[in-house]
């Protein structure tokens, strides 16, 4: 960039976001809040058992109820192509291919009708009979197919079994986490039309580009001729990365009937339909000295994956590089079950293996008598540990030092049960976090015109994180301009294609792209012949020129592979006070104090938000939030927002949140990804605080009353 | 509406009063007040989020008080003053608690967010906004799932206090 067009302090400054004042109107359109003409509604018809073969089915009712256009079901449907893969490894087993049941509400039919409520009332109508099989359900079931390592991310250095035996002390504990829904608050939404030979869909999705790949090869149509919008979401948290079955049958029905067909999840089928964070077990066994100086970590690890499905279960991924120790061995495994398939959930593999590690290093501090803040500072990676290369920005040290001096941490008495609130154990407990460096490549558009405007574009979306800020922030301050004049249009793949809102990755592969961007356009403007100090807009106007377009890309991991230092994600340590009712075995946080290294930071408000939104989830996962499976039906049992507890605002205690760090010095515009690093923490901090309260040591999320008694 | 058999539905007519407007609307008798406002009105600022008044994002005033849109009937809503989202701003100007859940980023992404504000404008009216635990305890009705929660707090104590 040239330092004539730069505008100083734009990047960070707490501007507040800007399309907040859409969206306290109630003015930001949402997929359910579109509606086109000569629209239909879809219902769709759902698996009353996990397990089996379909025998039967009979739509005639169905299809002679009011206002029904159509039934399809697998065996009168037009056959589809199998979805592709896509960067983020499988998509899903293709809706109607067969007669074959997977899991409960598994989507094996839509009916469109002119009213939602046709839709709905035809749905019931539609006769089905079922050759019924035992549903496996549990990690432990023999009967549950297990595959070893199938993403090759085991992993190896040193002698782990050797140090192990050799070690001073050792802890050796395993951890279970039980299923958490995403829950955002917007009901997924299809509204899907074929304009000609063009298919136009607007639907809640986080990976618009994934998207539109996997119709484009799904309905055998060019991708050019598919457009995906999704201007605002309605949360995701992980929700929208992967492409569902109601997507590609609305679509179907769409172009069977050749109309808009419009299709709205319910709340209950929102918790089979559109993935949750799998089930898990992770066994961690530590050695170190007398110390507390780690000489073994072993991870192993089991996830639940959807029968027939493909999904990673990253949980060992980050592991290898936590923590300073020679011998490091990881093992991956998951069992494929009769479950309503899996997905990401907010800092997915990173918040469950961090459970476990930093559970484990609380019990080691105990054995020790090390203080945990100083067990982590003795074990901390000053360089990539497997690498060796240095970190492009690491402030772990900074997190865990500021975050302790914060909270108070000095004056806490280490033994358990010393502290007493009327009739509450009061306990303190903390945590490190480590988060993996992540980024796919993102092209944008970047135009400026003579009235002094830019104009941003591309196809990635903003799901409450801020996406659209902090590009008119950054575009701004490259450009030398008022972020009031950048107009930001996203959540449109007719736009360059961008990465998925997903992964801590979109932010620094975006603002790596616009500032790509802004560089070629400084050139073409140096070409010009521009006065000193003069703005573009007075050079286009001089020459002429309504408006200047360029591109601009990055592909950050593909620079990775060849970089001298190790590209560093996101860090973070929180320190978390509970109060443990000891008669009712209620556990409430009292007070939170979370310190995030998130590089730069762009915009220091949405960024505050994103880590609030992190450490609320994180309360949610440690004491709130599992998902129950009926042991006989594999019905979701508690698929209402009244039974699937979520924090309320009540819930919340006071959050101390502060960021530390300094640029990253591998991302050019010095950010790392923020939305993410704030849960994983959370509730291994709360689980060691509630050991602090009463010296029992809960491995098993949440952490419930039962669990308490 | 969910489980209306359209066969055995029975057709109404109703004068809704939507923010100062009358709206005479024929419609089914299971029609909830949520799904008349966004399919019949139009008025797409009002959410839904459970369709089970758990929730909260589909709050509106009726005669001043907060209730969950979509466990009201709209038949039930004749005569009534029903105030959404869309009705709350005065002169053009934003309501002032509009203007303090974007100045203290109090919503991510944005679906929950109307019905907070209505749930807010209702609270300060009960006077229920003495304390920030009091304004938590009596905003808990509404989820959010982005966690805006505290911010949700500083916006309604702020204007509470001016």
């Amino acid at each position: 960039m040239t330092a004539t067009l730069a505008k100083e302090n734009v990047i960070g400054r707490p501007i507040d976001r800007i399309d907040g004042r859409r969206k306290v109107a109630g003015a930001a359109p949402y997929p359910s809040d579109f509606d086109l003409p000569g629209q239909v509604h879809a219902a769709l018809i759902s698996s009353t058992v996990a397990a089996g073969r379909i025998t039967r089915i009979d739509r005639s009712r169905a299809e002679a109820a009011p206002g029904v256009l159509t039934v399809l079901t697998h065996d009168n449907a037009p056959a589809l192509v199998d979805p592709p893969q896509n960067a983020l490894g499988s998509t899903m087993r293709r809706p109607l291919r067969d007669d074959r049941i997977l899991h409960y509400g598994q989507h094996i039919g839509i009916v469109v009708a002119n009213t939602r409520a046709e839709a709905l009332a035809a749905a019931k109508l539609v006769e089905i009979e079922y050759a019924e099989e035992d549903p496996v359900l549990d990690l432990d079931d023999p009967r549950a197919a297990v595959e070893d390592n199938p993403f090759g991310m085991a992993s190896s250095r040193g002698d782990v079994p050797a140090a192990l035996a050799a070690a001073d002390v050792t802890v050796d504990g395993t951890y279970t986490i039980g299923a958490e829904a995403n829950s955002p608050m917007g009901l997924f939404t299809t509204v899907a039309s074929w304009q000609g030979g063009r298919l136009v869909v607007h639907d809640t999705t986080q990976a618009p580009s994934f998207l539109r790949i996997a119709l484009s090869v799904m309905f055998e149509v060019p991708e050019e001729n598919v457009r995906v919008l999704i201007p605002f979401l309605g949360g995701g948290f992980g929700a929208g990365l992967r492409l569902w079955s109601h997507t590609v049958l609305t679509t179907l029905a769409a172009r069977v009937l050749d109309r808009p067909v419009k299709l709205v999840l319910s709340r209950p089928q929102m918790f089979h339909s559109v993935g949750h964070r799998a089930a898990s077990r992770q066994r961690v066994q530590l050695g170190a000295d007398r110390d507390g100086r780690l000489t073994a970590l072993d991870h192993d690890a089991i996830a639940a994956n959807g029968m027939g499905d493909n999904l990673p279960s990253p949980i060992v991924a980050v592991t290898p590089a936590t923590y300073a120790c020679a011998n490091v061995a990881t093992h991956e495994r998951r069992a494929h079950l009769n479950i309503p398939y899996t997905g990401f959930m907010r800092a997915p593999g990173a918040v469950e293996a961090h459970f476990a590690i930093e559970s484990a290093l609380d019990e080691l501090a105990d054995q020790t008598g090390v203080d945990p803040v100083e067990l982590r500072l003795r074990n901390y990676a000053e360089v990539h540990p497997e690498s060796g290369k240095p970190w492009s920005s690491k402030a772990l040290r900074e997190c865990l030092e500021v975050g302790a001096q914060r909270f108070g941490w000095a004056g806490r008495d280490p033994a358990p049960r010393s502290t007493h609130d009327g009739d509450q154990l009061v306990g303190q407990g903390m945590a490190g976090a480590s988060f993996e460096f992540y980024a796919l490549p993102c092209t944008v558009r970047l135009a400026v015109d003579r009235r002094g405007n830019a104009t941003v574009r591309t196809a990635g979306t903003d799901i409450g994180t801020g996406t659209y800020t902090i590009t008119a922030q950054i575009t701004a301050e490259l450009l030398g301009i008022d972020v009031e004049n950048v107009r930001v249009v996203i959540g449109d793949t007719d736009q360059p294609p961008a990465p998925q809102s997903g992964g801590s990755g979109l932010a620094g592969a975006l603002a790596a792209a616009i500032q790509n961007a802004a560089g070629e356009l400084a050139e073409q403007l140096a070409r010009l012949d521009g006065r000193p100090g003069e703005s573009f807009a007075s050079l286009l106007d001089r020459h002429g020129l309504d408006e200047l377009a360029v591109t601009g890309y990055s592909d950050l991991a593909g620079a990775a592979t060849h970089s001298d230092v190790a590209p560093a994600g996101a860090f973070a340590a929180a320190y978390a006070e509970v109060g443990v009712d000891e008669e009712l075995g209620v556990v409430r946080v009292r007070r939170l104090v979370s310190v995030i290294d998130g590089g730069r930071v762009f915009n220091a408000k949405t960024a505050r938000s994103q880590a609030i939104g992190g450490a609320v989830m994180g309360i949610g996962m440690a004491l709130l939030e599992e998902l129950a499976y009926d042991p006989n039906s594999g019905r979701v049992a508690n698929g209402t927002f009244g039974d699937y507890l979520v924090p309320v605002n009540l819930d919340v205690p006071d959050l101390d949140i502060t960021f530390v760090g300094e640029p990253d010095t591998f991302n050019p515009t010095g950010g790392k990804g923020l939305g993410e690093i704030g849960i994983v923490s959370i509730a291994p901090a709360i689980a060691n605080a509630v050991h602090h309260a009463t010296g029992r040591r809960i491995r098993d999320l949440p952490i419930t009353l039962d669990k308490m008694l | 509406m969910s489980s209306a058999t359209t066969a055995r539905s029975t057709q109404v007519t109703v004068e809704l009063r939507v923010n100062g407007r009358t709206y005479p609307v024929r419609l089914d008798s299971t029609t909830t007040l949520l799904d008349a406002l966004r399919d019949d009105l139009h008025l797409t600022g009002t959410k839904k989020g459970c369709d089970q008044g758990a929730c909260g994002a589909c709050t509106v005033l009726r005669d001043g008080k907060r209730i969950v849109s979509c466990l009201t009937l709209a038949a039930q809503c004749d005569g009534s003053e029903i105030t959404t989202i869309e009705g709350i701003s005065e002169d053009g100007h934003p309501h002032p608690l509009q203007e303090a859940f974007v100045r203290h980023d109090a919503l991510q992404c944005g679906y929950c967010t109307t019905g907070q504000v209505m749930s807010a404008v209702a609270l300060l009216r009960e006077g229920r906004a003495g304390s920030d635990d009091e304004i938590r305890e009596f905003m808990s009705g509404n989820l959010c799932r982005c966690a805006a929660y505290p911010n949700i707090v500083a916006a309604i104590r702020e204007v509470a206090e001016s």
